[in-house]
């Protein structure tokens, strides 16, 4: 599926709703994020610690991927266009999963009273650079909303699936390092 | 004809025919619980090679038929053209969003070899009154020309080595674009090979801003 791929030599790309626009958009800014955050996660899937629990994570990961691809779609889409019809947009109950998956990884870690140093395990390390790239492609969002171009439709779970996936992201990173057998490192201030 | 898990199927070979030297048909039967939009394409496995291809049956139809470019030293459609009838492969759920959207606009056909695939799907679901520009390299390769041509509003072959004087445009799509489609704003529909549709977009980008586009590169 190409949908905004590599047709644009001259500064331009096309959203899923068709408008030709400038790459330098706040829009491609957004899904740009999102596709970085993406491929992010996949390059903790390549990472994770060769554990069972691994495996777990990993189906958790491709789910996540997949629902990247919805929140990209949505944002190359134009409010009101036909286009609309064939989006499936986030609900709530994406952002609920995630925040199981946090409880579920949570009760096995040991409760957090200082400050870490991201990094340890290098699938714990990926993590941690896809949540700061999430934070990221939430601020992008969070200014596109402000331009008010996009699909009103599902814009609040949207908001709530990425913000929740930043603190996933946070929680998994520790998670792999405890899989992995690595202690955080505390800030030493 | 078994559903193998949420997203696979395997489905029958039921009918096989060559539409050029180098271009057939194949139809599986169709597995239950299948459904697509006019448009949409399947990835289809033969022994753990996968391509994907667009349907173009009708939506409603008893079986599922693609049109295929038989590439004689690729992987998979050497295998496709061999298929025997009752051969299984595997298809993938229907999936994509190249699909037609009435938007108000006129829209633009742009077609290039097995390119016409998913307009065909479209006209077979009722799309008309569009414009559709389909590329080959001569009046043989025009495939499903008679069909594309009745239900166009206005249809230009366009050839790159014809080999009579009917009527067409000599040349590519992209230098029709360029050089004879009037200069309004269109919703663009391009399929085919990536060089075209390349070309198309930078032409389109210069001639026709603000027209919409929607592309589904095949290779
Ligand atoms: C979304 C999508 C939809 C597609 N739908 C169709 C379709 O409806 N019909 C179809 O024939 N193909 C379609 N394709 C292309 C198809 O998936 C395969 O790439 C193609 O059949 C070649 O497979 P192969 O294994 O035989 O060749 P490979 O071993 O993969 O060799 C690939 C080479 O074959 C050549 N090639 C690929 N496709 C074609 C073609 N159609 N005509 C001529 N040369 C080609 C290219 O030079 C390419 O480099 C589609 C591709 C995509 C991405």
């Amino acid at each position: 599926m190409k949908i905004y791929t590599g047709t644009g030599d001259r500064g331009k790309t096309s959203l899923f709703s068709g408008e030709r626009i400038e790459k330098n958009d706040a829009r491609i800014e957004a899904y740009g994020a999102v596709d970085e955050l993406n491929a992010l996660v996949g390059a903790v899937v390549a990472s994770l610690p060769s554990v069972p629990e691994g495996g777990v994570v990993s189906m958790q990961l491709t789910r996540i991927q997949s629902d990247l691809f919805r929140v990209g779609a949505w944002l190359a889409t134009s409010a009101g266009s036909p286009s609309m019809a064939y989006l499936q947009p986030m609900d709530q109950e994406d952002s609920r999963w995630l925040e199981e998956q946090v409880d579920q990884m949570q009760s096995q870690l040991p409760e957090l009273t200082v400050f870490i140093l991201p990094g340890g395990h290098s699938s714990a390390a990926w993590a941690h650079v896809a949540r700061t790239v999430c934070r990221r492609a939430e601020r992008r969002i969070v200014s596109l909303l402000d331009q008010n171009t996009l699909p009103d439709d599902g814009a609040d779970s949207l908001l709530t699936y990425v913000n929740r996936l930043s603190d996933y992201l946070f929680v998994l990173a520790r998670y792999c390092n405890y899989l992995a057998g690595m202690v955080d490192q505390v800030w030493q201030s | 004809m078994r559903k193998m898990s949420r997203e696979s199927f395997q489905a029958g070979v039921v009918g096989q025919r060559w539409l050029t030297g180098h271009v057939f048909e194949i139809s599986f039967e169709r597995p239950r619980g299948f459904s697509f939009i006019p448009g949409q394409k399947v990835s289809l496995t033969i022994d753990d090679i996968t391509r994907q291809y667009t349907l173009i049956n009708q939506p409603d139809a008893s079986k599922l038929t693609i049109c295929v470019g038989h590439v004689p030293d690729g992987r998979l459609t050497p295998l496709l053209a061999r298929a025997r009838p009752g051969e299984i492969v595997i298809l993938s759920a229907a999936a994509g969003f190249f699909i037609y959207q009435s938007l108000g606009r006129k829209a633009v056909f742009v077609a290039t070899g097995t390119g016409i695939a998913p307009f065909l799907a479209f006209i077979r679901n009722g799309v008309r009154d569009f414009c559709c520009l389909q590329g080959a390299i001569n009046e043989r390769e025009l495939l499903y020309r008679d069909e594309v041509e009745q239900a166009a509003g206005e249809y230009i072959p366009c050839l790159s080595a014809p080999e009579s004087n009917g009527p067409f445009w000599n040349g590519r799509v992209t230098s029709y674009l360029e050089q004879r489609l009037a200069k309004e704003r269109y919703d663009f529909y391009l399929c085919g090979n990536v060089d075209m549709i390349r070309d198309a977009i930078r032409i389109i980008d210069q001639h026709f801003p603000g027209s919409r586009v929607f592309m589904e590169t095949f290779f």
